[in-house]
């Protein structure tokens, strides 16, 4: 940090700008490691203080290490972009630090053997941007990810950091705020999809002075993890967005839920807090005006259902996190019965770009009626995994295939699974599906969060649903019966199913009490619990009929219905499955055929998984 | 065999408007053991109960089903005319189809599905009756009320008020149960107290009842309206009749606070002065905030690794939070544990990105070589085992934490490699006199 004295206007602000970029050349050489959870998981934070130590021994004190937040490309971790020429390493370990800063730092030169090749024309790529992963991609919520360190507010004041909220507090009335943020069409990304500027107009015009403003950030979907990698590696752009927003709504207190599995986002967005506060960029009369607004932090516990808005709210109160009937909707009665407004991670961050560049060239972007880009984290049975943002209406074969790869090991591909636990599952011949709020809803499937999870050949729809519903019989709160008793119902009839003991008129019966289900629990968390057997059902009814009827899992995976088998055409006897196997049910000598002893086999399944070849076939 | 006789009224257009009853007496004269079924525009009428006394006597029926309105209104009439012809009343029962399906549903086809529901069931069930006798026996004019919560209390205050002896017994020192530990109630948040406290009063004052505090069910004999019980007087070393209940013993008692309070484990390493040290720390940070109660069990939690009870019950007093509180949020979020936690915490993500990855099977890999399930800890306390529902990284699925440590990709083996590396610290890890015990 340059300084830590107040900021007592725009005026400040802007020369604090200057003065940061003044002292950064363009020219220096910097090596930037990406400091996201994903990487650090693969050493990266090791690899940080390498290149410190080793820049040291060597003397190269003018050359910058610096720590940022996620690239997304986590797959390929860790990622190290050494700047100003932008080369992209990736999957760098401990080792490559010497041949780094030897060929690249004091050379200039490439170290080949670390750019990332494209699998398709096996090319090499050099920057990161000309890696398929990120060509499509339009980073706008991304816009500094990856680019700054998280922990020091100057990177962030330096890539235009909160201009946008001078701009708010000098030259903007609260009613055109909401103007501009209704007229860039932002719709809430945390679910639902609901107008933000709708959202924000209704708290305003609530009675009374004592507001809150309530940031979710309690990610509960399974898959997902975009808001997490926004609060690590840039969580100055959430917090400029509260305080817009805040300004705009009338309120001077706020909250960010944090997910309890999310320390380094606490300890990031902690840090952003204590930053802001001591340029006065929050706390009392920021930048000069009479607007006065302070941040908390506060920590979920691990409860799914602490997503739902009002669970939220009961849990930002220190009381178990049980959903309330709504109306009163929290704009109208939320924390401590005051108007609260709740918005996800990524709506805020979104926020300030608005502000920023205007509500046409936000709604340039996008669809009808879905506007600006969505960041989705491309996950499952895919290729590159990661978080790839991209305009709305970009279709699900883009993302797969053009962004992601492909399936792996030359799989067919059988689903995109999109929004978590509430979602559905969307087939192939919907592949060309632009995504947005509607389209997605029409598929069978939803927005959510922005997880898509995909799923090849091997995966059994069935046992897709199984699983949600065993997760959602876990998370729920228990406070109504419908989803109390209804799902963990639905969930024993599915698991009867992949025993293999489904009976005639179970999927009748499925359906009728996802009727019953959705129609009767008191939140969304029960009312939407069912979407994953009714999609899979409308798309892969036949897989189900298959357990029923025939008592198969045509994918292989309900153990109960296969027996795993070696092709002995196939089989290289390459050994793997044997090394793998728990109960040594795998014989046969180094290169000649194996055999599965169908006595020992326990249906563990890691040889299917394992094989190479695709030689371990299931029955 | 059984020999079943099924009779649906019409009940006017009550039922027939909404249910098919025709479909209902031909679906029911299929069900096995069924040997007549029939429907009738009122059953309840001298000559629709004709047809019930007919069929039994011609069709030597062993049992029969009336489906039509509700018991209450019109059981006593068919069983006095099946027992008028000979057939044991409790042989016959009510399909309630009136009350119960017609009057409720407007979706004709769905009706006479639940119509037909009905009758089977109770077909299977008359045919599994048995014929029974009406006796009568002496009746002693006393009752005892066994568990003296709200539920007990109230019953106990009705039988008083209609004028009999009442014999209260309640296992704990004081009457209240569940409903005093409670705030508000389910569904409409009465407060529980305004409910429970009266009624506590009124068992004192009441002359018909007789109250056993602290005092155990021990053997029951006897059969309805003739029981003997044997209660046991828990000993108290009170002499009832001097005491003026004014609580001055409950200072000095050391049994206090551990009656009515959950049982736990304590903090195994610290003196209550520690841990009322630890915790007075750790509540600085906290003074007058509101919505404390996660943050803080969470620093507690940090701190001495679980919730142990003692502390747990220290943290109420010292900061007014009734215990009930800190106990439900303890055990609605899955981020608190009640029981000691190892000294490695195994996080396996079953995420749906991980599941998809064969999550499931490092976490099968991990209950067979550590012999624990989720949620549990090894016996030599090194390893707990806690499944999540995704930690983050999905990219990297199938993902597991070892305390705060991320690995990615992972594998059946490199699972067992990382307990192996685990297990193999652990003599310097682990304190010196617990090295020697394992
Ligand atoms: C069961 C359940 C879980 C939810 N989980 C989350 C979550 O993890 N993160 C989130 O931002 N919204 C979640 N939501 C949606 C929130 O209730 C709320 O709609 C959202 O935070 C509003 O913000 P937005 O308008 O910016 O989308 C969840 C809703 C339900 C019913
Ligand atoms: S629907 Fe489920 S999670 Fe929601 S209130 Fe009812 S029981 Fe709780
Ligand atoms: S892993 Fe596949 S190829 Fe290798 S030995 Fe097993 S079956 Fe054969
Ligand atoms: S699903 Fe396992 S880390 Fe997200």
């Amino acid at each position: 940090m340059t300084v830590a004295t107040r900021l007592a206007n725009a005026g400040d602000l802007a020369s604090l700008r200057q003065k940061i970029l003044a002292g950064r050349k363009s020219t220096k050489i910097a090596i930037s490691v990406c400091a996201g959870t994903g990487c650090r998981a693969q050493g990266s934070m090791e690899l940080f203080e390498e290149f410190q130590r080793e820049l040291q021994e060597q003397n190269l004190t003018d050359v910058e290490v610096r720590a940022t937040g996620c690239h997304g490309f986590c797959e390929q971790g860790p990622l190290v972009v050494i700047f100003p020429r932008k080369i992209f390493y990736r999957g760098v370990k401990v080792k490559d630090v010497p041949r780094i800063v030897e060929k690249t730092i004091r050379n200039n030169e490439v170290v080949d053997s670390l750019l990332f090749k494209d699998p398709a024309t096996k090319k090499k790529c050099l920057l990161e941007n000309e890696v398929p992963f990120y060509a499509k991609q339009q980073r706008i919520v991304f816009r500094n990810n990856g680019k700054i360190d998280p922990t020091q507010i100057d990177d962030y004041i330096a890539a235009d950091g909160y201009a946008a909220l001078a701009k708010v507090l000098t030259k903007m009335s609260a009613e055109q705020v909401i103007e501009q943020v209704s007229q860039a069409g932002l719709r809430g990304r945390g679910g639902g999809g609901f107008p933000t500027g709708r959202k924000w107009d209704i708290c305003r015009a609530q009675p009374g002075d004592e507001k809150y403003v309530i940031c979710n950030g309690d990610e509960g979907d399974p898959g997902a993890f975009m808001d997490r990698s926004i609060m690590e590696g840039d969580p100055n752009s959430v917090l400029e967005g509260m305080t817009i927003g805040a300004y705009a709504i009338g309120a001077s207190r706020a909250y960010i839920y944090v997910r309890a599995e999310y320390p380094l986002a606490v300890t990031n967005l902690s840090i952003a807090l204590e930053q802001s506060r001591s340029l006065g960029l929050l706390g009392e009369n920021i930048l000069g005006s009479d607007f006065s607004f302070d941040v908390e932090i506060v920590r979920g516990a691990g409860a799914f259902v602490c997503g739902e808005e009002t669970a939220l709210i009961a849990s930002v109160q220190g009381d178990i996190g049980s959903p309330q009937q709504r109306p009163p909707y929290p704009a109208q009665a939320g924390l401590w019965g005051k108007p609260t407004n709740i918005n996800n991670v990524e709506t805020w961050a979104n926020v300030p770009v608005i502000i920023d560049k205007g509500s046409k060239w936000f709604a340039g972007m996008g669809t009808e009626h879905s506007k600006g880009t969505k960041v989705f984290s491309l996950v499952g049975k895919v290729l590159n995994t990661g978080l790839v943002e991209v305009p709305m209406g970009t279709t699900l074969r883009e993302i797969v295939y053009d962004i992601g790869g492909g399936i792996p090991k030359k799989r067919k591909f059988k689903a995109v699974q999109t929004g978590g636990p509430s979602g559905g599952c969307i087939p192939e011949s919907l592949l060309d599906l632009p995504v947005d709020f509607e389209k997605l809803t029409e598929a069978g499937g939803m927005m959510g969060s922005g997880g898509l999870i995909v799923m090849d050949e091997r995966t059994c729809m069935v046992d897709v649903a199984k699983y949600f519903l065993a997760f959602l019989v876990d998370e729920s709160c228990g406070k109504c019966s419908p989803c109390r008793e209804g799902v963990m119902q639905m969930h024993s009839i599915l698991c009867r199913i992949v025993q293999g003991e489904g009976r005639e008129g179970d999927i009748e019966l499925l359906e009728q009490l996802a009727a019953y289900v959705k129609e009767s629990s008191l939140c969304q968390l029960g009312g939407t619990a069912p979407n994953p057997v009714l999609s899979t059902l409308r798309h892969f009814r036949n897989e189900y009929e298959a357990h029923i009827k025939d008592k198969k899992c045509p994918a292989g995976v309900c153990t109960a219905l296969v027996e795993f088998e070696v092709d002995e055409e196939l089989c290289k006897g390459c050994g793997l499955c044997m090394r793998d196997c728990p109960t040594e049910a795998v014989i046969g000598e180094k290169k000649q055929p194996h055999k599965i002893d169908v006595e020992l086999c326990i249906k563990c399944g890691v040889c299917y998984e394992d094989c190479p070849f695709d030689a371990v076939i299931a029955k | 065999m059984a020999r079943m006789g099924v009779f649906i009224c019409w009940c006017g257009a009550n039922i027939a408007e909404t249910v098919d009853c025709e479909a209902v007496a031909s679906y029911a004269g299929a069900l096995p053991g069924v040997t007549i079924a029939r429907s009738y525009k009122y059953m309840c009428s001298d000559p629709g109960q004709r047809l019930i006394t007919d069929a039994i006597q011609e069709h030597k029926l062993s049992g029969v089903v009336v489906a039509s309105c509700s018991p209450r209104m019109h059981e006593p009439t068919f069983r006095m005319a099946a027992a008028s012809v000979g057939l044991n009343p409790y042989m016959l029962e009510m399909a309630n189809i009136r009350e119960h399906c017609s009057w409720v549903h407007t979706n004709r086809r769905e009706a006479t599905e639940k119509a037909k529901d009905l009758v089977r069931i109770l077909v299977e069930k008359v045919k599994r009756n048995q014929p029974l006798q009406e006796i009568e026996v002496p009746v002693t004019q006393r009752v005892m009320v066994i568990g003296a919560g709200i539920a007990g209390i109230q019953a106990a205050l009705d039988v008083a008020a209609a004028g009999y002896e009442v014999a209260l017994v309640e296992r704990q020192p004081s009457i209240g149960g569940h409903m005093a530990m409670l705030d508000e109630t389910f569904p409409t948040l009465d407060c529980s107290q305004c409910i429970l406290t009266p009624r506590m009063v009124e068992i004192m004052q009441s002359k018909n009842i007789t109250l056993h505090s602290y005092s155990e069910v021990e053997q029951v004999d006897g059969y309805v309206g003739n029981f003997k019980v044997k209660v046991r007087h828990k000993a108290r070393s009170i002499d009832m009749s001097k005491c003026t209940g004014c609580g001055d013993c409950w200072k000095y008692c050391l049994a206090r606070n551990k009656i009515s309070e959950p049982s736990g484990p304590a903090a195994p390493e610290e003196s209550p002065a520690e841990v009322a040290e630890k915790v007075d720390t750790l509540l600085e940070k906290y003074t007058d905030r509101a919505g404390m109660v996660i943050g803080l069990l969470q620093d507690v939690q940090n701190e001495f690794n679980y919730l142990p009870q003692d502390t747990l019950v220290y943290l109420s007093v010292k900061s007014k939070i009734p215990l009930s509180r800190l106990y439900a949020v303890a055990r609605f979020y899955n981020g608190f544990s009640l029981e000691p936690r190892g000294k490695y915490i195994i996080r396996v993500c079953l995420g749906t990105a991980c599941h998809l990855r064969g999550g499931g099977r490092i976490a099968d890999a991990v209950v067979r070589e550590l012999g624990i399930e989720h949620g549990e800890t090894t016996a030599d306390k090194l390893f707990t085992l806690e499944r999540v529902n995704c930690l983050g990284t999905c990219a990297l699925a199938p993902v597991i934490t070892v305390n705060d440590k991320y690995h990615g990709k992972m594998t059946v083996g490199k699972m067992m490699k990382v307990l192996e590396e685990c297990a193999r610290e652990k003599p310097e890890q682990v304190g010196v006199e617990e090295a020697q015990i394992v």
